[in-house]
């Protein structure tokens, strides 16, 4: 269990400049997650974190010890893999005792260590299995093991769940957390999914271009964005942004207000609109407004609200969930 | 099945009977006659059946030359195939893997060993020079060198389908480049590599012109060079000729049999994707 700090880490490809520049320190035991539109850099930066891509300048620290120009092996980390890289020709035992027996620990000493991360992720009962005979949680599941028994300092996921299905992927978010809190090892995870971000992190890491966006947790990002694109990225539906002569109306340059912050009024409202479109979700229902002046406005509300299409509804936002950028 | 359905199917299996079931029948015919009437050299039904006479007459020709022959094949087909499964494997790992500037030229050498057609006297040449004419093992990197072009393409485009996170994720577990290769790459060429294997042996146990061009003397006599025991400028004996060709297509016939069920479950398994 240990700290990680990046050190002003660049890295490019030819001319193409992937990282420009990022500081930032994970602490101890901390789940930090990466997240960022695709070509952002998150995966990279995993990446250099964890040895397989070089960084072009700046230092890496784990457990405060410089390990840039270190191998992966030797840097206390162990990675799991979107496509989890199993190796198919191998059992669940071999393929978690892979990097033990490379390491030439004794067999004895190997299978208490296999058997203990079995049984903490459920996989005893298909220890000599092939991947191939496994479905995807279980594959998920036996890539942590592979990861677990390494008793990495730092853990890197890269996308682990965004090839399971919605419900699995749900399930394995909460299994995913409470190995965190049962191991307390950093972890670092790179998602595209802000809901995945939300729900596991305890610091987001918002990344844009190869910069880092913003930093903090989870509920900072939501309440106190620093930039419309922070803003926009971070929650769901996502927030309503305005640019241009409707902004300005409002006295800046980007204005944003997330769709759970308007309420449907029909005394004085400060927008009226047409329905376009309405998704009743059960608990909630998302209505698809026609602004005009404005465009289009997404609005959050009660799972009673069904009002018609075409028709017309007035619009309010709660006071002090504006957001006025730049 | 429909009437149209069948016919194609008879067509189809007639036409195969009449290109492999026949000339193996007019083999096995040939290989049991007298010499007499083998000389006539007809597809027919022999009058006298001498085949346990002809196969020991094959077999004890010219001091027992035919077993020498089986030992020398199988060990010039066994040596260059093992070479050309580690080498091709290799070589093939390295250029898909390790882009560098180097890769292009070596593609362009290995696309070479395909094209350029071998000239067999400056071979010689070379092969006196470093001593390695007229040996066993001169004879196997002979076959090495005309196989290897055509293994590295195969391995090649093969490893080139194994995901690289697997590369990688043996990498965070500790592996070294020779390790990756060895306990996660190759085993996973098992599909290939058999298919190699299966092409290979039989092309050079079959070989006839280079053992006869790099490998002379009578100590050193291939398979099938044995069939001019049996044919000269003046006498064939056609029975015993073709007693000799009937025992030397059985050795790669048992290979391809063997090996044949591996590649069809090699090719089903699907053992690539994690």
């Amino acid at each position: 269990m240990s700290s990680v700090r990046l050190k002003s880490i660049r890295k490019s490809f030819g001319a193409v400049d992937i990282i420009k520049g990022v500081d930032l320190t994970i602490e101890d035991g901390e789940f930090c997650v990466f997240v960022g539109p695709s070509g952002c850099g998150k995966s990279t930066l995993l990446r250099m974190i964890s040895g397989l891509e070089e960084a072009t300048s700046g230092t890496i620290e784990i457990d405060g010890r410089d390990v840039t120009g270190e191998e992966p092996s030797k840097r206390g980390i162990a990675m799991v893999f979107q496509s989890y890289a199993l190796y198919p020709h191998l059992t669940v035992r071999e393929n978690v005792g892979f990097g033990l027996s490379l390491a030439k620990l004794p067999k004895e000493e190997i299978r208490k260590k296999v058997d203990a991360a079995a049984e903490a992720l459920q996989l005893t009962h298909l220890m000599d299995r092939k991947p191939k005979a496994l479905s995807g949680g279980q594959r998920q599941r036996v890539a942590i093991g592979r990861a677990m028994v390494r008793d990495p300092k730092v853990f890197l996921l890269d996308e682990p769940l965004s090839n399971l299905d919605a419900a699995l992927r749900a399930q394995m978010r909460i299994e995913l957390s409470d190995l965190h809190a049962k191991l307390g090892a950093t972890m670092i995870y790179v998602t595209h999914d802000q809901v995945e971000a939300m729900t596991m992190a305890d610091k987001i890491v918002v990344l844009n271009g190869g910069q880092i966006e913003q930093v903090g947790s989870p509920m900072e990002l939501y309440n106190a964005p620093v930039s419309a694109f922070v803003a926009g990225f971070i929650g769901s539906p996502k927030m309503n942004l305005y640019e241009g002569a409707a902004a300005e109306g409002l006295g800046c340059r980007t204005y944003g207000i997330r769709p759970e912050h308007l309420t449907l009024t029909a005394d004085a409202p400060r927008w009226t609109g047409t329905v376009r479109h309405v998704e009743r979700l059960g608990a909630d229902t998302v209505i698809y407004l026609v602004v005009p002046g404005m465009g289009d406005m997404v609005v959050r509300t009660g799972g009673d609200a069904n009002p018609e299409i075409g028709s017309s509804q007035g619009v309010s936002p709660v006071p002090g969930r504006e957001f006025r950028f730049g | 099945m429909t009437n149209r359905q069948r016919n194609t199917g008879l067509v189809a299996l007639a036409v195969a009977t009449v290109f492999f079931i026949l000339p193996f029948l007019f083999t096995f015919f040939m290989a049991v006659k007298t010499k007499k009437e083998a000389a006539l050299l007809l597809f027919s039904w022999p009058s006298e059946w001498h085949f346990w006479a002809n196969l020991v007459e094959v077999v004890q020709a010219r001091n027992y030359m035919l077993l020498l022959a089986y030992f020398n094949s199988t060990v010039i087909t066994v040596g260059a195939v093992t070479l050309l499964v580690i080498f091709g494997a290799m070589v093939g790992y390295v250029l898909q893997r390790r882009p560098s500037g180097w890769n292009k030229l070596i593609y362009a050498c290995v696309l070479l060993g395909l094209m350029v057609p071998p000239a067999v006297v400056p071979t010689i040449w070379v092969l006196q020079g470093l001593g390695l004419f007229k040996t066993i093992h001169g004879m196997i990197l002979i076959q090495v060198a005309y196989g290897l072009a055509f293994s590295v393409l195969l391995y090649r485009s093969f490893i080139a389908t194994i995901p690289r996170d697997l590369d990688e994720a043996a990498i965070i577990d500790g592996a070294k480049p020779w390790a990756i290769f060895r306990k996660v790459i190759l085993p996973l060429l098992k599909p290939v590599t058999v298919t190699l294997i299966v092409v290979q042996s039989i092309a050079i146990f079959n070989d006839f012109t280079n053992p006869l061009y790099y490998l002379p003397g009578k100590e050193n006599v291939t398979v099938q060079l044995t069939l001019f025991n049996f044919q000269t400028q003046f006498q064939s004996q056609f029975n015993l000729l073709f007693m000799n060709i009937l025992l030397v297509t059985i050795p790669p016939l048992l290979v391809f049999v063997f090996f044949n069920r591996q590649i069809v479950a090699g090719m089903t398994s699907g053992a690539v994707k994690g």
